[in-house]
């Protein structure tokens, strides 16, 4: 096993997963559009009102004669019941899921990450306590608990933060304490002990670099997960209301029209799967670049 | 063997008091928006009068962990409490209901068993086939898909366009009364819910089956003269199949748990959807009485998922057996 | 009478995305009744691939038999049909691995995976095979074979788990056993005694043993013949005695040379052998052990001839193994011979 020693070697190996990572074709594929959806997002104020038309103010003239409209030139994505173009609520829900999606994570992970290094690190009462409160959320069916909590804290995108953050710490922090457990008994941490590094030294330069790969790996894939776990409570009306849209807002709305007018459905639904499954491909790429690099 | 199914059951108790701490608490007028009070009065208007009986009915000026008490005392009784809305007891409302989410959640679960299963260890025997690649595109986009939508996508698929077309076609809700035998109504909804989890088992399976096809153990088996059907079906599987038992007994739980989502987009009139609607007519009995009841019953199949798990590999079975 | 096993300059090559892997890349021998081959050679020299290819358990793709033959009793095994080749293996021709911990199947009784060969090979029913498996594990020495045969592969310690390998190997009573690095993974101690209990049941049962080491001292005691590999190919093959005594390829001296020697002064250095294998996949033209040769001249990156009889039933690689001159060169420096001849005469 390398010994992950100072500044130069950690930085190659870093440029090893990563240049593994770049020849996975798939998971290439799921970044590039990662990078394109989050700049049409955080562009949209630029354009889209313009072009497309604005997403949420209606415009009571025009409205009767251009809503329900199926996809054309001027609205490639068609209209929605009040006329407005749903190519740009689309954009700008997009907007919201990058944002839960990242929020929500970072949350977790941050959580987590406390709750797992304090569980490994010090073990005993604190490992005891810490487990067993994950044992509790983990006893609850993951979307049952995001509504209940929702129904508590009320609606809105920061309650959508809060809950998915509060759900997923457990996972996060089982996962980096077992990572820690286990890179704590091997031999390179004995190594560098015996050459009489301190406590700290040790966790920073040697436990922290291998025992946080799998927590990078999970966060992307929990980011699509918070994405789809967002669309899901918008769906049921307990997150982001309406008349701002999220992918899952528009596809309640769009639930009395599925016969008539299915382009409102389609649309914000392959949103959501194309998203989601580019952050999949990219946490299994990152998963397979990372995991080379511990088997060496 | 008992010892450790003793301690596994020991080990829930925690955990349970931890839950139904936590539920009540989310119950606590203290936290709850609206007034209690004017809720369990229902249609009285609420005089100080009514106000003084319902307090004392429900003992809601005692304080919080005698309230807590009583609660538990009632749930250990099997008294989960009475619905604010409807004036039944929740447990009543509730077993009326769970027939419906077990039966969709049945079926969900044979789906997902005999597909995931299958399409994982066809995609494994046959690697780097065209089935393989099928197969992990397949899943990795069914696992990328809301349910909800899949289950509206599947209602304008089959339900709609089908009958456009002209070819045979499945109902859309659970609403039963139409034309078709009740067991159809199953299909579209049972689906729906089974797709998530039938890709991921169908993944699981097949990492497991591939992880256990390169070890040694098989090699062993081939150079005994087994052939590849042989050696597949008596050593590897069995190996492999442990972790995937595992995963099938906790995506039970889980699915349980999750009906509530496809419930709602097909109105299939399970204990998914009472609980919805529960939370929006801030009916919170049945809400707490719901998510007691589906808590316990995912307890449990974990506790019988760690069972089986001893009982299917013999090195947990037999760690103590002196040598 | 056709030798029991002859292997037929062998090249079994592998097509990957990166390459052709030229794992085995000319290797012959025979084997007759009764006698034991060492194989030997560092890892990565084909030894093992050598084995499996005998076994028919190399999946084909990637690999492939380019050239070359693999003759059971005259008969060709690679002619031979799937269910034909089954029936040898475990059968007739029974092979032990390295790691006995991983090589037994955990969920697996023992006893049961000791009468698997036997139910399929023998017809045997259950009873029957399962009393003939407690007898076996009797025979290599487990204790209490009955109670121990239902146990799992878990419970029993890795000298006891290579004997139950050894077992399984032996159910249906094979012409010949490969067992590759079959003590690699044990304790020294251990070692010698699974050595003993082969040569044991070859004294009994007359089979003959392909023995796959990179353990020149495992192959002193029990080998009749030394076939020595390197990069894929065969360089020498002869009688153990002529390989031990008069070695006819540098790097089988080599080999000698870095045995440690407890017979001479601690104070002088092991002398391994300098530089390292080759890449499979891009393998230097000529003789592959020219780079790391000492003796080597631009002649031996030419076309290299391949094994070529030196002496009766003596074979080298080295196309100056005919030169007494060069071989001197060897003699002169090393006096191993001592250590062997202690060895030899116990």
């Amino acid at each position: 096993m390398p010994i992950l020693g100072p500044e130069g070697k950690g930085r190659t190996l870093r440029a090893d997963a990563w240049r593994r990572l770049l020849k996975n074709k798939l998971a290439v594929a799921g970044l590039i559009w990662i990078v394109l959806v989050v700049i049409v997002a955080v562009s949209a104020d630029l354009w889209v009102p313009r072009y497309l038309g604005d997403p949420i103010s209606i415009d009571t003239t025009t409205a009767a004669e251009r809503s329900l409209q199926p996809p054309s030139p001027a609205h490639p994505f068609g209209t929605d019941q009040l006329g407005r173009d749903t190519a740009s609520r689309v954009i700008y829900g997009a907007r919201v899921s990058l944002l839960v999606g990242v929020v929500a994570v970072a949350i977790m992970v941050m959580v987590g990450l406390v709750a797992g290094a304090v569980a490994a690190y010090y073990g005993g009462w604190w490992d005891a306590i810490i487990m067993r409160a994950a044992d509790v959320f983990f006893a609850f069916p993951y979307v049952l608990f995001a509504i209940v909590l929702l129904a508590l804290l009320g609606g809105g995108v920061q309650n959508v933060f809060i809950a998915i953050g509060i759900l997923g710490w457990p996972s996060i922090a089982r996962l980096f304490r077992s990572s820690i457990l286990s890179v704590k008994e091997m031999e390179y941490v004995d190594a560098a002990r015996a050459m009489g590094a301190p406590a700290w030294r040790i966790l920073a330069r040697h436990i922290m670099p291998n025992a946080v790969s799998p927590i990078i790996v999970y966060a992307t894939m929990s980011i699509g997960g918070a994405i789809l776990t967002e669309a899901a409570l918008s769906y049921l009306g307990m997150g982001v209301q309406l008349p701002s849209p999220s992918w899952g807002n528009m596809l309640a709305d769009a639930g009395s029209f599925m016969f008539s007018a299915p382009w409102l459905m389609i649309y914000p639904g392959i949103a959501i799967v194309t998203t989601v499954l580019a952050f999949v491909l990219l946490g299994d790429g990152l998963r397979d670049a990372l995991d080379v690099k511990l088997k060496d | 063997m008992l010892r450790y199914v003793a301690r596994r059951i020991l080990q829930m108790v925690p955990v349970f008091i931890g839950v139904t701490m936590l539920l009540f608490l989310v119950r606590a007028p203290a936290i709850v928006p609206g007034d209690p009070v004017r809720m369990l009065a229902g249609e009285r208007s609420v005089t100080p009068a009514v106000r003084a009986a319902v307090t004392e009915k429900y003992g809601l000026d005692r304080p919080i962990y005698v309230q807590y008490y009583r609660y538990m005392g009632d749930l250990l009784q099997g008294d989960l409490g009475e619905s604010y809305q409807l004036k039944r007891p929740v447990s009543d409302v509730l077993l009326e209901k769970f027939p419906n989410t077990l039966k969709l959640a049945g079926v969900a679960l044979l789906i997902e068993a005999l597909l995931g299963l299958g399409a994982g260890i066809l995609s494994a025997v046959k690697r780097y086939s065209f089935w393989d690649v099928l197969v992990t595109l397949t899943t990795s986009i069914l696992v990328s898909l809301p349910v909800f939508w899949l289950g509206m996508l599947l209602q304008l698929i089959f339900g709609v366009k089908f009958k456009e077309w002209g070819l045979p076609y499945l109902p859309v809700s659970g609403v039963s009364g139409s034309q078709f035998p009740a067991l159809v109504h199953l299909i579209l909804p049972a689906f729906t819910l089974a797709s998530v989890s039938t890709a991921y088992a169908a993944r699981i399976t097949r990492s497991q089956l591939m992880e256990v096809m390169g070890q040694d153990y098989v090699r062993t088996a081939a150079a005994k003269g087994l052939s590849g059907g042989q050696v597949i079906r008596r050593h590897a599987l069995k190996n492999a199949m442990i972790p995937v038992v595992t995963f099938l007994g906790l995506d039970l739980g889980a699915m349980v748990g999750g009906t509530i989502l496809t419930e709602t987009v097909f109105n299939w009139n399970g204990v998914g959807l009472t609980i919805f609607k529960a939370i929006s007519l801030r009916d919170w009995p049945i809400v707490t009485g719901g998510v007691v009841i589906i808590v316990l019953m995912v307890m449990v199949i974990n506790l019988l998922v760690d069972i089986s798990y001893a009982f299917l590999d013999p090195r947990i079975r037999y760690t103590r057996v002196a040598k | 009478m056709p030798p029991l096993l002859e292997v037929d300059d062998l090249h079994m090559h592998f097509f990957t995305r990166d390459g052709v892997v030229k794992a085995v890349d000319g290797v012959s021998f025979t084997l007759e009744h009764g006698q034991t081959l060492g194989v030997v050679g560092e890892s990565g020299s084909g030894k093992s691939v050598t084995a499996l290819s005998i076994m028919r358990l190399i999946p084909e793709p990637p690999g492939k038999v380019v050239k070359g033959d693999i003759r059971f009793k005259g008969e060709s095994i690679l002619a031979m049909s799937e269910r034909e080749q089954r029936g040898l293996r475990g059968n007739r021709i029974a092979m032990i691995f390295q790691d006995p911990m991983t090589s037994l199947n955990p969920v697996h009784r023992v006893g049961r995976q000791i009468a698997e060969p036997l139910r399929l090979h023998k017809d045997m029913d259950r009873k029957a095979a399962w009393a003939a498996a407690v007898e076996l594990l009797a025979e290599v020495g487990i204790p209490q074979a009955r109670e121990r045969a239902r146990g799992y592969p878990h419970e029993f310690s890795g000298g006891m788990r290579q004997r139950a390998m050894i077992a399984m190997a032996l159910a249906c009573g094979p012409d010949i056993l490969i067992a590759d690095e079959p003590t690699t993974a044990l304790d020294v101690t251990i070692q010698a005694q699974i050595l003993e209990l082969m040569q044991e049941i070859q004294q009994r049962t007359k089979s003959a043993i392909i023995l796959i080491t990179h353990d020149l001292g495992v192959v002193a005691d029990m080998a009749d013949n030394i076939l020595v590999m390197y990069g894929g190919k065969a360089v020498e093959f002869g009688a153990a005695d002529d390989v031990f005594y008069r070695p006819l390829h540098p790097y089988t001296w080599g080999l000698l040379e870095s045995l440690p020697r407890h017979d001479v002064d601690d104070k002088g250095a092991l002398s391994p052998i300098k530089g390292q294998p080759p890449s499979l996949i891009n393998l230097p033209p000529g003789c592959s052990f020219a780079p790391r040769c000492a003796y080597a001249t631009r002649s031996c990156g030419d076309e290299q001839a391949g094994l070529v009889e030196m002496e009766p039933g003596h074979f080298s690689s080295c196309r100056f193994a005919g030169d007494a001159g060069f071989l001197a060169q060897f003699e002169n420096r090393s006096s191993y011979l001592s250590d062997y001849a202690q060895r030899d005469s116990q």
